[in-house]
């Protein structure tokens, strides 16, 4: 991310960029959805699945993963669930309000061991959103990849986000797209239930490539489901999250054992994590 | 580099220059315990100091330190290292401020700690006396102090001064000092053997054998509920240990709300907050909930995780947190005594 502090005089690990809000949508009731783009009009550099610390002066710092593919525009996309100080600061903001960022900090998705393979995505909650990142980088190089399918689960139909994409993907022939809700309501024509009976709507080969976000909880017992179709250790990638305060892997905050999540992570093959005690 | 000698009588000339037109901190006495603070005047510093309660650290990786000034939109960082010299640094806080130099530099370096740290001449001194809680004689054995600029050596008459820098050797300008004598220096090599004899060998293990058996303990609830079960979470082990860096960051207003400092604080994995994370909604999760938990954090991190990187454990043996602890729970010989017989 720099170089030695021998040569360096401007920048530090902690100096922000300005970012500019080019769009602002209202996603859920508690969900804010943000198109940024560097306040000097560069392009912003980064990997499906990075993560950034977005802060506004006086509140504070938060990471929150990058929720669009760098694939796309010029611009960059994040949610914000407001949940504390910083959070609800950030989500009072709209078009043309500026905010700051570091990073792009940490490692993406492996999209090395993606590529040319069956790829598989769960999505729980707010898990969408940085996972989104991917699923439009694979959408965008469709070809890159063999068979794509998405399983997406919310508590509630009222908590689903990004509804035009929702619209996209279950017409689209490029993903084989799945959703589910714990609870409907009269509206809900959908299927309901937890994410993991998704598993019985379709056939997920052994080899395949999966990706895991959501809500600590479901990552157990979607594994538990991986691990009945035979799939390895090493061919599931889960996207964690921890109270990740520097991002530079200093402060140490969002340590697993001796892992930081913020520069080893937040993208951890199970292979890499599966005997941390701490990590599901 | 060189190994320079002084009497004590010039020293102390020496020290009086020194304070006078550098920044000096070094061990002072304050009340019945000892403090790393500014040196006025050469018979404040306590070189026969025992242990002092904070580690030198706090000079150049500061408690409270500001990243950036923020006034608006507008914002620059907070980058101010000033030149100066800690004197009488004992040898296992010399290892400990190696391995801070090290961890901070790896990887992202940190500038806010590098830039202090290399305007930092650190002169260490040879430990006169042991303090009760200490172990550093068995802690890391095989680690020798590295990293300081130079290093005092009480005599009976004066000091052997041993440059490993041009920082240190700059400082020799400063008074009388004469080349030191080949029976000068082998004495002063004695004394440091000596006192490592002196200080007793608390740990009956070797660092790696330590390492292996307590990853192995890491399931072993029972035993982390044990050396646990009379944590108040202070934090105090940490806030004292010499090798610890975590800390917060968090952004504070000046009174005109529009202006203010973006700070770290030292912080402390052993606080109920530390690895919380909130969900939304007033929900939270706490990846270390549990006492035992967090306290086998600390432990893993002190004996285990960094090791292979530091190369012996990130616990020098000052026993500052066995002093510090308020339930007397938080000496690593203690619990390496529990882990090693569990």
């Amino acid at each position: 991310m720099k170089k030695s502090a021998l040569t360096k005089t401007t920048d530090t690990l902690f100096t922000p960029q300005k970012a500019k809000i080019i769009r602002a949508v209202q996603a859920t009731q508690t969900e804010k959805h943000f198109t940024l783009a560097l306040a000097n009009k560069e392009k912003f550099q980064f990997m499906p699945g990075q993560i950034l610390e977005v802060s506004l002066f006086g509140f504070g710092e938060i990471p929150i993963g990058i929720a669009s593919s760098p694939t796309r525009e010029n611009t960059f996309d994040i949610v914000v669930r407001t949940v504390g100080r910083v959070s609800a600061a950030v989500n009072k903001l709209d078009k043309g309000d500026h905010l700051f960022i570091r990073g792009p900090l940490g490692k993406g998705f492996p999209l090395d061991k993606l590529i040319n393979n069956n790829v598989l995505i769960v999505a729980g909650g707010i898990g969408l959103c940085p996972t989104r990142s991917l699923i439009q980088y694979i959408l965008d190089r469709r070809t890159d990849f063999k068979t794509f399918t998405l399983f997406y689960g919310t508590k509630t139909p009222e908590q689903q986000m990004f509804l035009d994409d929702l619209k996209t993907w279950r017409l689209s022939k490029d993903v084989h797209f799945f959703e589910t809700v714990d609870v409907p309501n009269a509206s809900w024509q959908g299927h309901a239930g937890l994410i993991t009976k998704l598993f019985k709507q379709t056939n997920i080969s052994s080899n395949t490539r999966v990706v895991l976000c959501g809500p600590p909880v479901m990552f157990k017992f979607v594994i538990f489901e991986l691990k009945k179709l035979g799939i390895i250790d090493q061919n599931i990638f889960l996207d964690l999250e921890r109270r990740m305060k520097c991002g530079v892997g200093k402060c140490g905050h969002c340590q697993i054992n001796n892992k930081y999540v913020c520069t080893d992570g937040p993208v951890f093959a199970l292979s890499e994590i599966r005997f941390l005690e701490e990590a599901l | 580099m060189n190994h320079h000698y002084i009497t004590l009588k010039d020293f102390n000339l020496f020290l009086t220059k020194l304070v006078n037109q550098k920044i000096v901190y070094g061990p002072v006495a304050r009340k019945n315990k000892f403090v790393f603070d500014l040196i006025s005047s050469p018979e404040q510093l306590r070189l026969d100091y025992d242990v002092t309660i904070l580690p030198p650290k706090k000079i150049f990786f500061p408690p409270k330190q500001h990243l950036l000034h923020f006034d608006g939109e507008s914002y620059k960082d907070c980058l101010d290292p000033k030149e100066q010299i800690i004197m009488g640094v004992h040898n296992y806080d010399i290892k400990a401020i190696d391995q801070l130099d090290f961890l901070f530099k790896e990887k992202n370096p940190d500038d806010h700690y590098l830039l202090n740290r290399r305007k930092t001449t650190i002169i260490g001194s040879n430990i006169q006396t042991i303090a009760a809680r200490s172990f550093w004689g068995s802690a890391g054995a095989g680690v020798e102090p590295k990293g300081h600029d130079g290093f005092l050596t009480k005599l009976k008459d004066g000091f052997v001064f041993e440059t490993r820098t041009k920082k240190a050797e700059n400082l020799v300008k400063f008074a009388k000092f004469i080349k030191a004598k080949k029976t000068q220096v082998e004495q002063a090599a004695q004394i440091n053997t000596a006192v490592k004899k002196k200080c007793p060998a608390k740990l009956a293990y070797s660092s790696a054998e330590i390492a292996i058996k307590t990853r192995l303990a890491f399931k072993n609830n029972e035993l982390w509920e044990r050396l646990s079960k009379d944590c108040f979470s202070c934090g105090s082990c940490n806030t004292t240990c010499a090798t610890c860096y975590c800390f917060d960051v968090q952004d504070s207003w000046n009174l005109d709300q529009k202006s203010g400092f973006r700070t770290r604080y030292w912080d402390s994995c052993m606080t109920v907050e530390f690895a919380k994370t909130s969900l939304g909604g007033g929900a939270v999760h706490n990846f270390r909930a549990l006492r035992r938990e967090r306290f086998r954090h600390r432990v893993m991190r002190k004996l285990v995780y960094l090791n292979d990187k530091l190369g012996g454990p990130a616990c020098v043996g000052c026993g500052r947190c066995a002093t510090a602890c308020t339930a007397d729970i938080a000496d690593p010989v203690n619990i390496v005594k529990e882990i090693m017989e569990a």
